[in-house]
């Protein structure tokens, strides 16, 4: 029974793995959104949209 | 053939030597055994009726083995001290050889007279040990003695090749050797003669189609033909070619049976589990069908405490008899093996390139019979029985001995046996199939040859780590597409000045300007820049890493960054932190981090897209400015996955490992021994 099971489940995974790599699928990837036409256009858009980041704060 | 006829010395009727070198002729009249001398017929004496034993054999049959044709010409029926008959045919070759054709239990033993190079390497019968080997008779390896006792001349018809004496009681020891190999030692002659051979196939032996001739009128005793002497009621004897004992169906009763003729022993009484299997059903194992003809209880004792187990005897004409065994809701299905097959250490036996650790030894006794069985069953019979195993098989090896119990009781007839038999592991679940039966019960701990029952799982293991090492292999034979690379050197906010500014005015005049004060970020060297690069094209369905690399020595830059497709907006953040640091402490140097970073980003819709780059830097304490080189890529292998892979696939079979371990542990504690062999 728990071999069948594992057939089934070794199977998928080796599916994932190269659905995975066919469509470029990445573990762990940065966040991802859409950025509104509105702050695209204004003049220093951008800075706005990155408001929330607090900076590095990595070093010795 | 020199054929000699003459006068029976006993009755006067006509007895003929076909063969030049037989040795007796019996009287097919009076049943005489004529023996020809140099001056005259001789009389040995009456010998029995042969017996019909069923066997496919008959005088008169030719046959051809290895080349050279044969004819069998007589037959004796020699009685064991444990009960019973088996044959013994004699076969003249056409080279004026002789062949003995031992036929027990449906299996057949070809030997021929092999002279030893000094009579004083065969051993004497006392010095004989059933299991130990005989070196001295020559053979690829040594034989072992599976058998050695007592054998009581009942019965003979035909020509035979020695001084057949009747109701002589002669020793002797079978033994076996590898590869069927066979020997007997005849102790019946004041100097012991050796007979080597193997066991055959009536096939091997050309003489299959006559024997199926006789096979195709069997002989039946119906249920008519006998009652029991004990209740009157009928009974039926499923194998009365072989049976010695039998119970009735009726009252319980023990009988024995000899020639037909039912003998009340004792009253019997159920002892241990129920009968699950009736007598008289049914099954097919290896294309056999099988009728289950007897019914046995057996016990250990261990502490005081008796521990029981079913036995069911199988029986099939053509094959013989094969036993099913039950022990705690286990099954198995059991033949014997050659003893010349197995090789036995002290902790561990080999039979056919195959380990088979020691489970249990022990005494086993009889406690309760029911049917039909070859041999003078009797309750309280105990022998030693050792247990091997190597799932889903046992081997076990069971000890008798025997005095005083054949045809001739008290008579001091006497045998000692070893025998070698094969259980295969049957789940529950078949045996219901093979007999037609319903809820039989579930065992409730593990057997000792039960495999276990998941190991399925490995194989697969094997082979989806075997696909994953290829197609990962195959994966990371792509190689990387750079999309995009930019070298950015980024300004660091200006330094303090000491010296003042002066402008000069047109007309010659000059203006002092205040030194400007360094801003506290810029004298802490901390500054940030963005960038915005030129678009560049990305392709859909595949991977991006984006790497930097920097000019950090004990320091470090940030690159904040975005990818954003010019046409629908998307925005795909990320970060890379590029920090270098290193020193010495302690006398010893250190490293840590270093000047290139990178991150792996799923695959964006195809299209053109542009960064934005955010490069963010701290006490930069070097006199170059901050330089990063920004790179993205597309289709690069990652190891990462791979591995991901690899553990994911190997989560279920490490579970398995884990419920092995407990599984063995729960087989190996109802044995004395440890898996190491040794007792616990």
């Amino acid at each position: 029974m728990l071999s069948k099971l594992y057939k089934v489940i070794g199977g998928g995974l080796l599916l994932v793995y190269v659905a995975a790599a066919w469509q470029g699928w990445e573990v762990g990837s940065p966040r991802r959104q859409f950025l509104p036409p509105d702050v695209r256009n204004s003049p220093g858009g951008y800075r706005s949209f990155h408001f929330w980041h607090s900076g590095y704060r990595g070093g010795k | 053939m020199a054929t000699l006829q003459a006068g029976c010395p006993a009755c006067g009727a006509q007895v003929t030597f076909r063969s030049g070198s037989s040795v007796v002729v019996v009287c097919e009249y009076c049943n005489s055994v004529v023996a020809r001398t140099d001056r005259a017929l001789e009389d040995l004496g009456k010998v029995s009726d042969v017996v019909d034993s069923g066997s496919p054999l008959d005088i008169g049959m030719r046959g051809v083995y290895e080349g050279m044709a044969f004819e069998l010409t007589g037959r004796a029926q020699l009685g064991h001290a444990a009960g019973g008959v088996w044959d013994e045919w004699y076969a003249a070759f056409a080279d004026g050889r002789w062949g003995w054709l031992a036929e027990a239990q449906g299996r057949f033993y070809l030997t021929f007279r092999t002279e030893m190079p000094g009579q004083s390497l065969v051993p004497p019968y006392e010095s004989l040990e059933v299991g130990t080997s005989v070196p001295s008779i020559p053979a690829p390896m040594p034989f072992v003695v599976t058998e050695k006792g007592e054998a009581l001349m009942v019965a003979a018809e035909g020509e035979i090749p020695y001084r057949l004496i009747p109701n002589e009681i002669y020793r002797y020891a079978d033994l076996a050797g590898l590869n069927r190999a066979f020997a007997t030692i005849d102790y019946g002659e004041q100097m012991p003669l050796v007979f080597t051979g193997r066991e055959v196939g009536l096939t091997e032996l050309g003489i299959v189609d006559m024997a199926h001739r006789r096979e195709r009128a069997p002989r039946v005793v119906s249920a008519a033909q006998l009652s029991c002497p004990n209740c009157g009621g009928p009974l039926e004897l499923r194998a009365p070619d072989h049976t010695e004992r039998v119970t009735c169906p009726n009252c319980g009763s023990l009988l024995d049976v000899n020639r037909g003729q039912l003998r009340f022993l004792k009253a019997l009484e159920p002892v241990g589990y129920p009968q699950d299997i009736k007598l008289g059903a049914e099954g097919e194992f290896d294309g056999q069908r099988y009728t289950v003809i007897g019914f046995m209880t057996r016990s250990v004792e261990f502490e005081g405490v008796k521990y029981f187990w079913q036995e069911y005897l199988l029986y099939q004409p053509a094959v013989g008899f094969r036993w099913l065994v039950q022990s705690d809701g286990h099954w198995s299905f059991v033949e014997p093996v050659s003893p010349g097959d197995v090789q036995a250490s002290e902790k561990t036996v080999s039979y056919k390139g195959k380990t088979f650790r020691i489970f249990q030894d022990a005494a086993a006794r009889v406690e309760y019979v029911a049917g039909e069985f070859y041999w003078k069953v009797e309750v309280g019979e105990t022998v030693r029985a050792v247990d091997y195993v190597s799932p889903p098989q046992m081997l076990s090896m069971e000890v008798s001995g025997v005095v005083g119990r054949g045809k001739r009781q008290g008579a001091g007839q006497e045998s000692q046996e070893v025998n070698w038999s094969l259980g295969t592991y049957l789940p529950v679940k078949e045996v219901e199939r093979t007999f037609q039966v319903k809820n039989l019960p579930r065992p409730t701990n593990v057997a000792p040859n039960q495999p276990f029952p998941h190991r399925g799982v490995y194989k697969y293991w094997a082979l989806f780590m075997l696909a994953a090492v290829v197609i990962g292999g195959l994966l990371s034979i792509q190689r990387p597409t750079k999309v995009f690379e930019q070298t950015f050197t980024v300004q660091t906010a200006p330094a303090a000045s000491a010296t003042p500014n002066v402008i000069t005015l047109p007309g010659g005049r000059t203006v002092t300007l205040p030194v400007p004060a360094a801003t506290p970020a810029a004298a802490a060297g901390e500054g940030s820049q963005v960038i915005f690069t030129e678009p560049f094209e990305i392709k859909g369905n595949r991977n991006l890493r984006v790497t930097a690399r920097a000019n950090v020595d004990n320091n470090w830059i940030f690159v904040e960054g975005d990818l954003i497709n010019e046409a629908t907006g998307l925005v795909q953040a990320f970060d890379l932190p590029v920090e270098y640091y290193h020193g010495t402490d302690g006398g010893e140097s250190w490293s840590e981090g270093g000047g290139e970073e990178d991150v792996y980003i799923s695959a964006l819709p195809g299209g053109t897209y542009t960064m934005r780059l955010e490069v963010q830097w701290e006490k930069w304490n070097q006199a170059a400015p901050p330089m990063v080189i920004v790179r993205v890529e597309q289709n690069v292998a990652r190891g990462v996955n791979f591995l991901l892979l690899l553990c994911a696939l190997s989560l279920v079979p490490l579970y398995v490992l884990i419920k092995k371990i407990s599984f063995e542990s729960r087989r190996w504690a109802d044995s004395e021994f440890n898996a190491a062999g040794t007792k616990s």
